[in-house]
C-alpha cells in the first residue's frame, strides 16, 4: 500500500479529504494516519511506518543491529535500482562444501553503473584526504554522473575523470583548489587531470571563473599558521600588486606566495620561501621571481593600518 | 616596382590599354594603372589576392563610363580612356578603380599592417614504395633509428633546414621547413635521397598538413578580459599554461594570446589561412589592450 500523501500523478488511488478534495493531507506516521489539515479528519489508516523496527539503545551492546533495512538510497545517482545481495552465510549451514567455496556470492549488482559507484567511492576517498564538505562531494557526483552518461570522455581513466570534476566542482563552489592540491590526493598526474579538465568542460559546455589570488589566501595563511593580521595584509597585497599590473603573465598561485612572503617577513611571523613554497606548491624559485617584481613598490602594497614588525624598507631582496 | 616608375608617361598621352596589350594584365602582378595602389599601404604582399582583386574590380565596373564611383585623382585619366573607341572592356574600364581599398575587410579600420611570419610547415608525402629502414639508417648520413623508441628513421638536412620521419610503409613527414615552397623542396630531397639508395622513390601526394606562424602585435592583452567575453572560443588557465588558447571556428585555427602581445597562430592547411585569422584577431585584440 503506497502512501499518497502528495497526490502524484501515478495510478494509485488518490486518497482525499471528502470534504477537502484539494488539500494537502499531513502523514502522522508514529499513529499511521493521514490527516486532512483543514478539518482534522482522519482520512487514511494503517499507513505504512517508515520508523526503524525496534529501537537500538547505545548501551547495549550494538554488534548485531538487526535492522533489514539497510542503508538509504541515492536516486540521484544511482539510477535506483532495487536488487537483492545475497551476503555470505555466517552460521555453519552455509552450503559450505568441500569446506571453501559458500553459498554463490553476491551477483553483480548493477553492472552498468559499477564503475559508477567505484567512481564516487574514489571521490569521496580523495574529498576526505582534503576535508572537502558534503556539498563539493555532492556536486562533484552530479558531474561525474553526467560526464559518464555523456560518454563523450569514455575512453579516459575514470580516476581522471573523477579528480577534474573534484577540481571543478570546487572551482564551481567558489573555493578551487590547485591542480597540484588536487593531484596530492590523487594518483593521476596534473598534466592528465589538466586534459580531463578542459575536455570536462567543453562536453558540459560550462565555463569556470577565472582563479584569483583571494581565493587561496586563507589556506595557505592557516596551513602556515600565520595570523589574521597577516593574512589580511597579504590578500591586500596581492590583489594590489594585480591592479597595479606589476606582475603580468603571473600564475595567481605565484602571485599569492610572494604576497604571502612579502607580508609575513614584515610582520613578526617570519616565513621562508621554503616554507611558503612546501605549502602552495610552488618553487621557491617562483616565489623569488614574483617577489623581485613586487618588491620596487612594496610601501604602496600594504594596506594603511599594517603595523609593521620589519619595516618596508628592511624587508629581504631576495 | 619598376612599372610604377614607367606609369608617369602613360598617364594622358596613348590609352593604358594600347600600352598594355603587350602584357596581359592577368599575370602581371602589378597593373601599369596600379599607380593609385602606390599611396595606399599593401598589406597583401600575395600576389594572388591582388590578382583576385583586379578581376573583382573588372566585373564590378564593366561600364567604361563608372566615373560618377571614381576618385578625383585621375580625373583627366578617365576621360580620356573612355573617349578612345575600340578598347577592349577586358582590360580595364575605369582605371581609377584602384583607389578602392585594396583588402575587401574590416570597414571600420584599416588592416592591421602585420603580417604573420611563417614558423613551421608540416608536410606530408607517400614515396610509393615499402622502405628498408635499417638499409636506409646504416647507408644514409644524418640518420637515426631506434626501432624500440619509435618506428621511424628521423633525416635531417641542411639546406632547408628541415627534419623527416620516414616510415617502412613509403610514407614520410617532412617537418621544420619555413615556407611551403621549401617544404616541398625538403620532401623532394629526402625522395632523392632514398631513390640514391636503391629504393624506386616517387612523390605522390605532397600535402601540407599543418603551418605555424607568429607574430607581434606590440601592446601587452588583457587576457581576463578576453576570456570573459570570448568564453565560448577562449581557454585561459594560468596554472596550466600561461597563453589563452583561442579556437577560432570561421577559419579553424588555434591561436596562443600571450600577455607580452605575442600571438602564435597554428592548424592552418593554407598561409590564406594564418592571415585571415590574424586580420580576424586583431581588432578583438585592440580592444582589449592594457592601457597602463
Amino acid at each position: 500500500m503506497a502512501s499518497t500523501s502528495r497526490g502524484d500523478v501515478l495510478a494509485l488511488p488518490k486518497v482525499q479529504c471528502p470534504n477537502h478534495p484539494d488539500a494537502m493531507l499531513v502523514e502522522d506516521y508514529r499513529a499511521g494516519d493521514m490527516i486532512c489539515p483543514e478539518c482534522g479528519l482522519v482520512v487514511g489508516d494503517r499507513v505504512i511506518d517508515v520508523g526503524s523496527e525496534w529501537r537500538t539503545f547505545t548501551n547495549e551492546k550494538a554488534t548485531k543491529d538487526p535492522s533489514r533495512v539497510g542503508d538509504a538510497q541515492n536516486p540521484l545517482l544511482n539510477g535506483g535500482d532495487l536488487t537483492t545481495m545475497i551476503s555470505k552465510g555466517t552460521g555453519a549451514a552455509s552450503f559450505d562444501e568441500f569446506g571453501n567455496s559458500k553459498y554463490q556470492n553476491r551477483r553483480t549488482m548493477s553492472s552498468s553503473d559499477r564503475a559508477m559507484l567505484n567512481a564516487f567511492k574514489e571521490i569521496t576517498t580523495m574529498a576526505d584526504r582534503i576535508n572537502l564538505p558534503r556539498n563539493i562531494i555532492d556536486r562533484t557526483n552530479n558531474l561525474f554522473k553526467q560526464v559518464y552518461e555523456q560518454k563523450s570522455l569514455k575512453g579516459r581513466a575514470n580516476d581522471a575523470i573523477a579528480s577534474a570534476c573534484l577540481y571543478i566542482a570546487c572551482r564551481q563552489e567558489g573555493v578551487p583548489r590547485t591542480f597540484k592540491e588536487i593531484c596530492a590526493v590523487s594518483r593521476i598526474s596534473k598534466k592528465e587531470i589538466g586534459r580531463c579538465f578542459k575536455l570536462i568542460l567543453k562536453a558540459l559546455e560550462t565555463s569556470v571563473d577565472l582563479i584569483t589570488t583571494g581565493d587561496f589566501m586563507s589556506r595557505f595563511c592557516s596551513n602556515l599558521g600565520l595570523p589574521k593580521q597577516v593574512q589580511m595584509a597579504a590578500t591586500y597585497i596581492a590583489r594590489k600588486a594585480v591592479e597595479l599590473d606589476l606582475v603580468p603573465g603571473r600564475s595567481p598561485i605565484s602571485v599569492a606566495a610572494a604576497a604571502i612572503y612579502m607580508a609575513s617577513q614584515a610582520s613578526a611571523e617570519k616565513k621562508t620561501q621554503k616554507e611558503i613554497g612546501d605549502i602552495a606548491g610552488v618553487a621557491d624559485v617562483t616565489i623569488r621571481q614574483s617577489y623581485r617584481l613586487i618588491y620596487p613598490r612594496a610601501a604602496d602594497l600594504f594596506p594603511p593600518d599594517f603595523k609593521f614588525d620589519t619595516p618596508v624598507d628592511k624587508l629581504p631582496l631576495l | 616596382m619598376e612599372q610604377n616608375n614607367s606609369l608617369p608617361p602613360f598617364q594622358g598621352l596613348a590609352s593604358p590599354q594600347g600600352a598594355l596589350t603587350p602584357v596581359m594584365p592577368m599575370f602581371s602582378p602589378m597593373m601599369p594603372y596600379g599607380s593609385g595602389l602606390t599611396p595606399q599601404p599593401v598589406t597583401n604582399t600575395n600576389s594572388l589576392s591582388l590578382l583576385e582583386e583586379q578581376q573583382r574590380q573588372q566585373q564590378q565596373h564593366g561600364m567604361p563610363g563608372g566615373s560618377g564611383q571614381t576618385p578625383q585623382l585621375y580625373h583627366s585619366q578617365t576621360v580620356t580612356t573612355t573617349t578612345l573607341p575600340g578598347n577592349t572592356p577586358l582590360y580595364n574600364t575605369t582605371p581609377l578603380t584602384p583607389m578602392t581599398p585594396i583588402t575587401p575587410a574590416t570597414p571600420a579600420s584599416e588592416s592591421s599592417g602585420i603580417v604573420p611570419q611563417l614558423q613551421n610547415i608540416v608536410s606530408t608525402v607517400n614515396l610509393g614504395c615499402k622502405l628498408d629502414l635499417k638499409t636506409i639508417a646504416l647507408r644514409a648520413r644524418n640518420a637515426e633509428y631506434n626501432p624500440k623508441r619509435f618506428a621511424a628513421v628521423i633525416m635531417r638536412i641542411r639546406e632547408p633546414r628541415t627534419t623527416a620521419l620516414i616510415f617502412s610503409s613509403g610514407k614520410m613527414v617532412c617537418t621544420g621547413a619555413k615556407s611551403e615552397e621549401q617544404s616541398r623542396l625538403a620532401a623532394r630531397k629526402y625522395a632523392r635521397v632514398v631513390q640514391k639508395l636503391g629504393f624506386p622513390a616517387k612523390f605522390l601526394d605532397f600535402k601540407i598538413q599543418n603551418m605555424v606562424g607568429s607574430c607581434d602585435v606590440k601592446f601587452p592583452i588583457r587576457l581576463e578580459g578576453l576570456v570573459l567575453t570570448h568564453q565560448q572560443f577562449s581557454s585561459y588557465e594560468p596554472e596550466l599554461f600561461p597563453g589563452l588558447i583561442y579556437r577560432m571556428i570561421k577559419p579553424r585555427i588555434v591561436l596562443l594570446i600571450f600577455v607580452s602581445g605575442k600571438v602564435v597562430l597554428t592548424g592552418a592547411k593554407v598561409r590564406g589561412e594564418i592571415y585571415e585569422a590574424f586580420e580576424n584577431i586583431y581588432p578583438i585584440l585592440k580592444g582589449f589592450r592594457k592601457t597602463t
